[in-house]
This record gives C-alpha cells, sequence and structure tokens, in this order.
C-alpha cells in the first residue's frame, strides 16, 4: 500500500512539472501548445538513449533532455510564433504528430513500439535511488524547483512583460517589448523544464514506449492546468492531484479496460468544456472583473 | 511510371475528402475566427449517422446519407448555440474558445468509442464498391464518387457564396464583422448558418470514409488538423486557397510515398507546412491571420 | 522654419489599403522640443501616418527619419527604443493589470527582463525594480495618479485612463511622444487638467505631435499645425496662419 502510494505521488510530482511548465504557456502567455506530450516524450527518450547509448549519468541525461527539449520547441516556435497565436497551435500539433513518428518509426534509435527497456535508475552521490519513496523525494525536489523557476519567471518584470503580451500584444510593442522574442524564450523555457520531466519519468519507470506521448496526453496535460486553473502557480499542481485520482477511482470500480479508458477521455474532455463553460478560471481562479 | 499514376490517382481521391473537411472548416474560421476543432467531431459524426441510418434503422443508402449531411448540418449548429455563443457572449478569449472546443472533440469521440467500439465499421455500398481501372490506373467506382462529389461541393459552396443572399450575407462578416454589423446583419445568425454549411459540406468526406475503408471513432483529429494546415496554406478567407491547399497536401503525402518509406507519410504535411509559414506566411492567396486589429 | 534640422522628419511617404490611397506623398518635419498639431478631417489619414512611424504599419515609398536615422521598416518596438511612443485612440491599457504596473511596464528594467539575469544576477536585478518602482511612482506623482497606484487599470474613471495612457509612456525616456486625440471624449473640466499637463510635457524635454480634433485646444496648445486631407500635407505653418485659411476651414467643416 506504501509502495501504491509512492508511486501515485511520483506521478503526481511529475505531472505537477508538466503542468506547471505548459501553464508558462496557457496561463501566462495565451499561447495554446498541443505538443507537452512530445515535449516530454522527448525528455525521456534523449535521457534514455543518453543512459543506454553513451553511458551517460542522471544529471548529465537531464541535462540533455532539457537542451533538445528547448532545441524541438525553438525549431516550431521560431517561424510560427513569428505570425500569430493560431499558427502556433497548428505548429505545435504538427510537432506532436513528427516526434511521436520519429518514436514510432526511427527504429534503429529508438526501438519503435518495443520501446527502451533497462533505463537506469538515477545514482545521488553514489546512492542508487531505487525504491519508489525515495524517488517521491527526488521527484518532489524537481517539482519544487520547477515550481521555484516559474515563480521567478512570473513575479519579475520579465512576467509582467508575459502579462502584457497576453493582455495587448501591440500596446506591448508600443512600449518596446520584443513580442516574438519573449513569446519563443517562453516556449524554450517550458519545453526544456517539460522535458525534464521526461527524463524523471525514465529513470523512475526505467522503461519508455511511444504510447505514454500521444496526443491524448497532451490534451490531458492541458486539462491539468485548466482545471486546476492557469491564473495560479498552484492551480495546475492541485490539478495533477484530482485528475491522477481519477482513473485510481476507476480501477476501483469494476470497469473492463475497453470502456475505462475512453470513460477517463470523456471525464477529461467533459471537464474542459463544463469548466471553459462555467469557472474558465479553474478551481483556484478569482473570479475576474468582466468574465 | 504506373506506380507514379496510381499514387497520383490515390492522391486525388484522398484529396477530395481532405477538400471537402478544408473548404468547410475554413469557411467557419475565415467567418466566425473560431478554432474550431470539434469539427473533427462533427466530421465523424456524420459518419456514424450515416452508419446508424443505413444498419440500424434500415434506411436505402442514398437516403441514408442525405439524414446524416442534415444531422451533421444540425450537430454544427448546435455546437454553436450551445458552447460558442454562450461563450461569445460573456466575452471569452479565443484561448477559451478553443480549449471548449478541443474538450468537446474529446468528449464526443469517446463517446463514440464507447457506443460503437474502436473498430472501424463499414457501410453497405453494392455496386460502387466494383472496381474500375482507367488506363494503368486501378479505382473504384466510389473514389469517383468522391472525386465528383468534392468538385460538386467546392463549385456549389462558391456559388453559394457569390450568388444567394445569405452567402454573401457570410462574404460581408467574414470580410469585415464590424461592417456588417453597422449595415444592420445579425452576426449570430450569420454563425449559425456558417456552420450549418460548413458541416454539411464536411460531412459527405467522413460518410465516404465510412462507405470505403469504414468509420472510427478518432480520424477526425487529424483531418481537421490537416483542414487548418491546408486553410492557412491556401489563405485564410480563400475558399478555393483552402482546396488547393487541401489537394497539395494530398499529392504531397501520396506522392511522398514514392520516395519516402510510407510510415512518415503523416509527417509529410507538417514539415511542409513549417516551411511554408517561413516562406509565404500568407498562404496561396489570402489574408495574413492578424492577432489584432488597430 | 526652425535653423535645426527636424527630429523626426516624414519625406514622401504614401501608403494604399486595397484601391484607397490612406496617405499619399505625405512630407513634413516635426521640431525638437515642440508641440506639432496633425489636423484635418475624418479619414484624412491622420492615425495611419501614426502608424506609418511607429512602425505598425509598412509604406509603399517614402522615407520617415528620427534624428537623421531611417526608422521606416524597423518593428514597433525597435522604433519605440530609438525614441518614438505612442498613445493609441482607444487608450490599450493592460486593463487586468495595476495603474503602477502598466507605468512599470514603460520604465527601463532591462535586466529583469532577460531571462539569464534574472536567475544568475538577482542582486542587480532587485536594484534595478527597485530604481524603476521609484521611477514609477515618480511619474505617477507627475500625472497626478499616485493615489490611485494600486488600483487595476480598468477602474479609473475616464480621464484618468488617459492621463495613465500618456504616463506610461512618459516614463519610456523617449523624446517623442505621439498622442491619438489626448482629449476625446472629455469633458471640459478633464480637458483643463489635461492641457496643461501636455505643455508640461514639453518642458520635461519631450517633443509631443499629437493628432486632435478641437480647434480651438489646437490653436492653443501647438507650436505648428500640419492640415492633412485625404493623406496629403495641404498646408503646415504656425496655427493662426492655418485657421485664417478660409479654403483650409471649409475642407475641414466640411461646408
Amino acid at each position: 500500500m506504501t509502495a501504491y502510494l509512492a508511486h501515485f505521488l511520483v506521478m503526481v510530482a511529475i505531472y505537477s512539472i508538466l503542468a506547471l511548465s505548459l501553464n508558462l504557456l496557457i496561463g501566462y502567455s495565451g499561447i495554446f501548445s498541443l505538443a507537452h506530450a512530445a515535449i516530454y516524450g522527448i525528455g525521456a527518450y534523449a535521457s534514455a538513449l543518453a543512459a543506454l547509448n553513451l553511458g551517460m549519468g542522471f544529471w548529465g541525461g537531464m541535462v540533455v533532455a532539457a537542451s533538445v527539449g528547448a532545441l524541438a520547441s525553438a525549431l516550431v516556435a521560431i517561424p510560427s510564433l513569428r505570425v500569430a497565436g493560431d499558427y502556433y497551435v497548428v505548429a505545435s500539433f504538427g510537432l506532436q504528430v513528427v516526434v511521436l513518428a520519429v518514436f514510432m518509426n526511427w527504429t534503429d534509435l529508438t526501438k519503435g513500439h518495443a520501446g527502451l527497456p533497462g533505463i537506469p535508475r538515477p545514482q545521488l552521490f553514489g546512492f542508487v535511488i531505487d525504491q519508489p519513496f525515495e524517488y517521491v523525494f527526488l521527484a518532489a525536489g524537481f517539482a519544487v524547483a520547477t515550481w521555484a523557476i516559474c515563480w521567478r519567471l512570473t513575479n519579475s518584470a520579465f512576467g509582467r512583460v508575459l502579462q502584457a503580451i497576453r493582455d495587448d500584444e501591440i500596446a506591448a510593442q508600443a512600449m518596446g517589448k520584443n513580442v516574438v522574442l519573449v513569446k519563443i524564450v517562453i516556449a524554450c523555457i517550458s519545453s526544456a523544464l517539460g522535458a525534464t520531466a521526461g527524463s524523471l519519468y525514465a529513470h523512475y519507470i526505467t522503461y519508455i514506449n511511444p504510447s505514454s506521448f500521444s496526443l491524448h496526453e497532451s490534451i490531458f496535460i492541458a486539462t491539468l492546468v485548466i482545471l486546476g486553473g492557469s491564473e495560479r502557480l498552484s492551480g495546475p499542481i492541485v490539478g495533477a492531484f484530482l485528475l491522477l485520482a481519477i482513473p485510481e477511482l476507476l480501477k476501483f470500480m469494476a470497469i473492463p479496460d475497453t470502456i475505462a479508458a475512453p470513460m477517463r477521455q470523456i471525464i477529461y474532455g467533459g471537464l474542459l468544456v463544463v469548466f471553459m463553460l462555467v469557472r474558465p478560471e479553474g478551481i483556484l481562479g478569482r473570479a475576474r472583473h468582466g468574465r | 511510371m504506373d506506380l507514379f499514376l496510381q499514387l497520383a490517382a490515390t492522391g486525388l481521391v484522398v484529396g477530395s475528402l481532405y477538400v471537402l473537411c478544408a473548404i468547410g472548416w475554413g469557411l467557419i474560421y475565415g467567418t466566425t475566427l473560431h478554432f474550431h476543432v470539434a469539427h473533427g467531431a462533427v466530421f465523424t459524426l456524420a459518419a456514424y449517422y450515416a452508419y446508424a441510418a443505413q444498419k440500424l434503422l434500415g434506411l436505402p443508402l442514398a437516403i441514408a446519407v442525405l439524414v446524416a449531411i442534415c444531422a451533421a448540418a444540425i450537430s454544427g449548429m448546435l455546437i454553436d448555440l450551445l458552447i460558442y455563443q454562450p461563450l461569445e457572449r460573456r466575452g471569452a478569449i479565443r484561448t477559451t474558445l478553443f480549449i471548449a472546443s478541443l474538450g468537446l472533440l474529446t468528449l464526443i469521440e469517446n463517446v463514440l468509442a464507447i457506443i460503437f467500439t474502436p473498430d472501424p465499421l463499414r457501410m453497405d455500398v453494392g455496386s460502387l464498391g466494383d472496381s474500375v481501372q482507367l488506363g494503368p490506373v486501378f479505382l473504384t467506382r466510389l473514389h469517383l464518387v468522391s472525386v465528383a462529389t468534392a468538385l460538386l461541393g467546392l463549385l456549389a459552396l462558391m456559388a453559394f457564396l457569390k450568388y444567394s443572399r445569405w452567402g454573401q450575407a457570410i462574404r460581408a462578416v467574414s470580410s469585415s464583422p464590424e461592417m456588417a454589423r453597422t449595415v444592420g446583419i445579425d452576426l449570430r445568425r450569420v454563425h449559425l448558418l456558417t456552420y450549418a454549411v460548413g458541416s454539411a459540406i464536411t460531412a459527405p468526406a467522413g460518410i465516404l470514409i465510412a462507405m470505403d475503408v469504414g468509420v472510427e471513432p478518432y480520424r477526425g483529429t487529424t483531418f481537421v488538423l490537416l483542414a487548418s494546415v491546408a486553410v492557412i496554406m491556401g489563405g485564410i478567407g480563400s475558399i478555393p486557397g483552402a482546396a488547393l491547399g487541401a489537394l497539395f497536401l494530398a499529392l504531397l503525402e501520396n506522392l511522398g510515398v514514392w520516395k519516402i518509406p510510407s510510415e512518415w507519410q503523416s509527417t509529410i504535411a507538417f514539415g511542409v507546412f513549417l516551411i511554408f509559414i517561413v516562406v509565404r506566411p500568407r498562404g496561396f492567396f489570402g489574408r495574413k491571420i492578424q492577432s489584432a486589429e488597430i | 522654419m526652425a535653423a535645426e534640422p527636424a527630429i523626426l522628419s516624414v519625406q514622401g511617404v504614401a501608403r494604399s489599403f486595397g484601391g484607397i490611397q490612406a496617405v499619399d506623398n505625405c512630407t513634413f518635419d516635426v521640431q525638437s522640443g515642440l508641440i506639432t498639431g496633425l489636423i484635418g478631417p475624418n479619414g484624412a489619414g491622420k492615425t495611419t501616418v501614426f502608424n506609418l512611424i511607429t512602425g505598425f504599419l509598412s509604406a509603399d515609398q517614402g522615407s520617415i527619419r528620427l534624428k537623421g536615422k531611417e526608422i521606416l521598416g524597423l518593428a514597433p518596438h525597435r522604433v519605440e527604443r530609438l525614441g518614438v511612443v505612442r498613445t493609441f485612440q482607444h487608450l490599450r491599457l493592460w486593463n487586468k493589470m495595476s495603474v503602477i504596473e502598466n507605468v512599470l511596464l514603460g520604465c527601463a528594467t532591462t535586466a529583469g527582463e532577460n531571462v539569464f539575469s534574472l536567475f544568475l544576477r538577482a542582486g542587480a536585478v532587485r536594484a534595478e525594480e527597485q530604481r524603476a518602482l521609484d521611477r514609477a511612482m515618480e511619474v505617477l506623482r507627475f500625472f497626478g495618479l499616485v493615489d490611485r497606484a494600486h488600483e487595476l487599470a480598468e477602474d479609473l474613471a475616464y480621464p484618468e485612463q488617459k492621463l495613465l495612457s500618456m504616463a506610461r509612456i512618459f516614463a519610456t525616456d523617449a523624446p517623442v511622444m505621439l498622442l491619438d486625440e489626448p482629449t476625446s471624449g472629455l469633458d471640459s473640466e478633464s480637458i483643463d487638467r489635461i492641457v496643461p499637463m501636455v505643455r508640461r510635457l514639453v518642458d520635461h524635454g519631450k517633443t509631443v505631435l499629437l493628432i486632435e480634433h478641437n480647434i480651438e485646444l489646437i490653436s492653443e496648445l501647438s507650436d505648428q499645425v500640419v492640415f492633412l486631407h485625404q493623406g496629403q500635407v495641404l498646408a503646415a505653418g504656425a496655427p493662426a496662419e492655418i485657421m485664417r485659411d478660409p479654403a483650409l476651414t471649409e475642407i475641414y467643416f466640411g461646408v
């Protein structure tokens, strides 16, 4: 039972990192990305491959993961954010499709559907972290660090500019803010952070395959952000807790797998619609004037 | 060379489905500026409507198709009426609308997966399934019907927009909502009409797939995003542009198989899209998306 | 004409939308340290000229020089950094942000806006933020908005919002300020509050180019006037001269 709880908490921490980093885009910049699961996957594959093929350790792999994640995001952000918001939605979906195809089809590197087994557990100061409850501390530590980074970014002059761009791009330009550059920078930071979650996941589960990084997963991460509330930093974490608990609860009901999977999606999709209609500021958000 | 022709023909057939999806989505996007991803759900619903009308209600094929198109148009209107219009009345930002649309897409797809199972379900098409040989190219009669439907759909839509009073109202709103409002056009009614027309024009694409390879719950997502790529490439607000973009994507995907392994097919379109927005963000012809008006 | 070269010089600028020639061979100078009024009937192309100067629109031809340096074709944020700021007819305040945040966005916070120094030079960022806060308070005092510093911009009364839209660009230290109808929609009492403020901008070393409909105000406020009609400059000179010209008044009042 403790192992079960530990596993749940590790996953909450990993998804908190994903949701916090995606919220930098959705909540603080008003940019919607459909590629966060792909970025998560890039992080997982990059650090897994670095460990398996290059013998790199946990920390080195994480740096590789963050760099590759940021780079992939820049590749899409630079052309599409130059133009306008809607292009980015399409481009990020494109990134999601292309990255998933790479995971599945570049079999020499990624082993396709079979996935990559045998990813080593992380080592800290010569101490191997292989117990679930030990991993809780590691993952929670990363979640706190991510939270701190997001806090610094959003509670600063940079955060002020982000909000200004989100609320009125034209005014921000007229006040000398390089809107395109700021958007590209935040997209890269969001992806670098999202990729570290992938790295944590790969070294935790020790086996990855493409199915964990699909478009459904992207939508799921967005749901965490929106449900918890994108106006506050703590919103996504609350979202991660609640939404990860739902499938656990479904497990206790005797629902066959073929129904349970789409049932989860129905719940996520339904929550998105209902929250947009009834409470767009999320569970934790303050209701704002004029909304 | 024979292979090339066969691939081009397949591209044309797939392209005709993309065209129907892209002009429907493009009409809605160009007029309402809603990034209506739930259009993918309407596309899939149309296919299940047709399947259910034929298999469960036992209606003849032609009637089943007509019923499905009408039902799809009503579904599109309901989405606008029940989801988008309340959001707009509250002054919701565009991201909010998009998220609701995405949620709806997920919701509908998975409800369909539970009702009909995730497996493909094929309609009975009788002699339409017979194959036809055109020189070195093999197709089915149904494939020819697809191409003809797309061509007719495109022409009918353009004629509708150009000559009918309703179509002119849609065009007026599409070119300038403020201007349209000042001359007394009711935006909400025009939006509803646009959803009806846009959904009806896309419905045959879903139904044709149900007749050909069978309907599955999750295909709409890919289709609607390909449609958005086609619309951006063709130029926002241009119906022929959207059709051209869709055809271009389909030919590229299918001819690409000639040189590129087929498992990379789905990535070709998006690779091209990224190159395209760098080189020509306005599309072939049409206006660039303005993030805001000064 | 003044002996010193113009700080802002618009030369032969043209721009059309579809078939409509919004601005056509437009040429005029703005002298440093003066208030220049841009007037003309509705649709004369005044706001289009603002959009062209500030980089929000590209021109079909012509040249716009700031202190001799070409600025036409630059992105809006680069134009601002070179020293031209503007207000908007519809204000475009950040309504959900506080008054002081609106002004802070005009203050120099280069270290705090740079992600690297944000994490690596925390001390410098903190010092800079403090300087920016001091500067923002000083600007708010100048515009008489100190009491409102922590309210949301949308909660201000309209005249105060107008002042805020000027305050936030004043905070940027850019020497050239373009004001798009600073008094439109205001009652006479509020106008009396705004007008001396515009004068005081010049006392603080600013150069002002403003669009204004109120002819009386223009005569009272401007040192020189540029009369725009159908995208062309019909006349430029001292306000009194322009007002005396019956042909111009006829166009203006559409008699």
